[in-house]
C-alpha cells in the first residue's frame, strides 16, 4: 500500500482519539509513515499516554495554543493531521500549506450543528437522529468537504455523555472506512450545502442559557437536563434554577417510577408523559 | 456499603469485580464513560456528592479504591 504522507500526527483526547491512534499504529507497517500523538487538552481519565508508551508512539503534551501552533508550523514533510475530539482551531496559515492535510471528526451531521458541544444541542432541540462527520479542515470552522458520515438514533432518555460515547464509536468506525482513501488521496469528498439559517454553536453557549425553568413542560426540562449531562467532566457548569423564589443549583436528576417517590428536602418530582417521575435534586444557593 | 458498591459495579462493569490489579483505567477494564455511570449511580444510591476532583484514575483503579472513596465521602457527609 502506498502513500506520499511521511508523517501522521493525531491530536485529540478521549476514547475516539485513543482507538484511532491504536488503529493508525496498527497500519504503520502497511504504509511506513511516522506516527505521533499530541495531547492539547488534558483530562483526568485520559489513557492516550499509556497507549503511546505501549506502542512506542511519540507523545507530546502541548497545552499552550501558541506552542502547539509553533510546533505544527515547523512540520516540513508531507503530513496528515488527524484531529479526533480536538478543540484546537488550526490557523489558516497551517491549513493552507500544500504539504499539510488535516481531517477532523465532528460530532454531528454537518452542515448541521457546527461548533462546540453538538451532542448537547441535538438533545436539547429534541432531534431524533444525529451522527458524525469526518471532513477536511479548511480555514472556516467545520466547513470543509465531507469525507464520510455515520448516523445514529437519539433515544428518549439519552444523556449527552452517552451520546458522546456512541458518536466516538461511530467516529472510529467511519475513520477505519476512509483511512486508506485519505492516505492515497483518493477520498471522494463532497462540499457541504450550507443553509442561510446555519448557526455556529460556541463554547460559551449553554442550552437553556444554563437556567432550568421549572414552569416549562417536564419533557423540555428533562431534555435540558440530559443535554448538559457530561457527568463530572465540567463541560458545563451546574444548571441554575429557582425553587419557590429562591435561587438554586441542580445537583442531579433521575427518571424514577412513581412508587420510588420519597419526600425529602432538596428534592422535587415532576410528572413525565410516560407515567414516570423526573426526580431533581437541588441545593439552595 | 460494600455490597451496594459491588452491585453497582456488577451492573456497569462486571469485569471490575474480578479485577485484582492496580489500574482498571489504563488496563482497559473500565473507561471514562463507565466511570460517569458509576459516579452517577453512587451519588444516587448513597445520596452523596462526588466532586470532580475525586473523579480521577486513582480513585477508580480497582473496586477497593472505589469503596474507599465512598467510605470517605460518607464519613465527610
Amino acid at each position: 500500500m502506498e502513500t506520499e504522507f511521511q508523517r501522521v500526527v493525531v491530536i485529540g483526547y478521549g476514547k475516539a482519539a485513543g482507538e484511532i491512534l491504536k488503529y493508525i499504529a496498527d497500519r504503520q507497517a502497511d504504509y511506513g509513515y511516522r506516527l505521533e500523538f499530541i495531547e492539547h487538552e488534558q483530562h483526568a481519565l485520559s489513557v492516550t499516554k499509556k497507549i503511546c508508551e505501549e506502542r512506542g508512539i511519540s507523545f507530546s503534551v502541548l497545552p499552550d495554543k501558541r506552542e502547539l501552533g509553533g510546533y505544527l508550523n515547523e512540520i516540513q514533510e508531507k503530513t496528515l493531521l488527524v484531529s479526533a475530539s480536538n478543540n484546537y482551531l488550526f490557523p489558516a496559515s497551517l491549513v493552507e500549506r500544500a504539504e499539510i492535510t488535516i481531517i477532523n471528526f465532528h460530532n454531528a451531521l454537518l452542515p448541521d450543528y457546527p461548533g462546540r458541544n453538538a451532542p448537547s444541542w441535538v438533545i436539547y432541540q429534541g432531534e431524533k437522529r444525529t451522527g458524525i462527520t469526518w471532513h477536511y479542515v479548511t480555514a472556516g470552522v467545520d466547513e470543509g468537504n465531507i469525507i464520510i458520515q455515520k448516523t445514529c438514533g437519539i433515544g428518549p432518555d439519552t444523556k449527552a455523555y452517552e451520546l458522546t460515547e456512541q458518536l466516538m464509536d461511530l467516529a472510529f468506525e467511519g475513520f477505519t472506512e476512509c483511512f486508506d482513501a485519505v492516505l492515497s488521496e483518493k477520498a471522494e469528498a463532497r462540499p457541504q450545502a450550507f443553509s442561510p439559517e446555519r448557526r455556529m454553536y460556541r463554547s460559551t453557549e449553554m442550552p437553556g442559557e444554563g437556567f432550568l425553568d421549572l414552569q416549562e413542560e417536564p419533557e423540555k426540562i428533562y431534555r435540558l437536563l440530559r443535554s448538559v449531562d457530561y457527568g463530572k467532566t465540567g463541560v458545563f457548569p451546574p444548571l441554575q434554577t429557582e425553587v419557590k423564589g429562591a435561587r438554586a443549583e441542580v445537583l442531579r436528576y433521575r427518571k424514577v417510577s412513581p412508587e420510588k417517590k420519597k419526600e425529602e428536602a432538596g428534592t422535587l418530582y415532576l410528572p413525565l408523559a410516560d407515567g414516570n417521575l423526573l426526580k431533581i435534586k437541588y441545593r439552595l444557593l | 456499603m460494600e455490597e451496594k458498591v459491588l452491585e453497582i459495579l456488577e451492573e456497569y462493569c462486571e469485569e471490575a469485580l474480578s479485577y485484582e490489579g492496580e489500574n482498571m483505567m489504563e488496563e482497559g477494564v473500565i473507561d471514562s464513560f463507565t466511570v460517569i455511570n458509576i459516579v452517577s449511580e453512587l451519588e444516587d444510591v448513597f445520596d452523596i456528592e462526588i466532586d470532580a476532583k475525586y473523579v480521577v484514575a486513582e480513585n477508580f483503579k480497582n473496586k477497593e479504591a472505589i469503596m474507599d472513596l465512598v467510605r470517605r465521602l460518607l464519613e465527610e457527609a
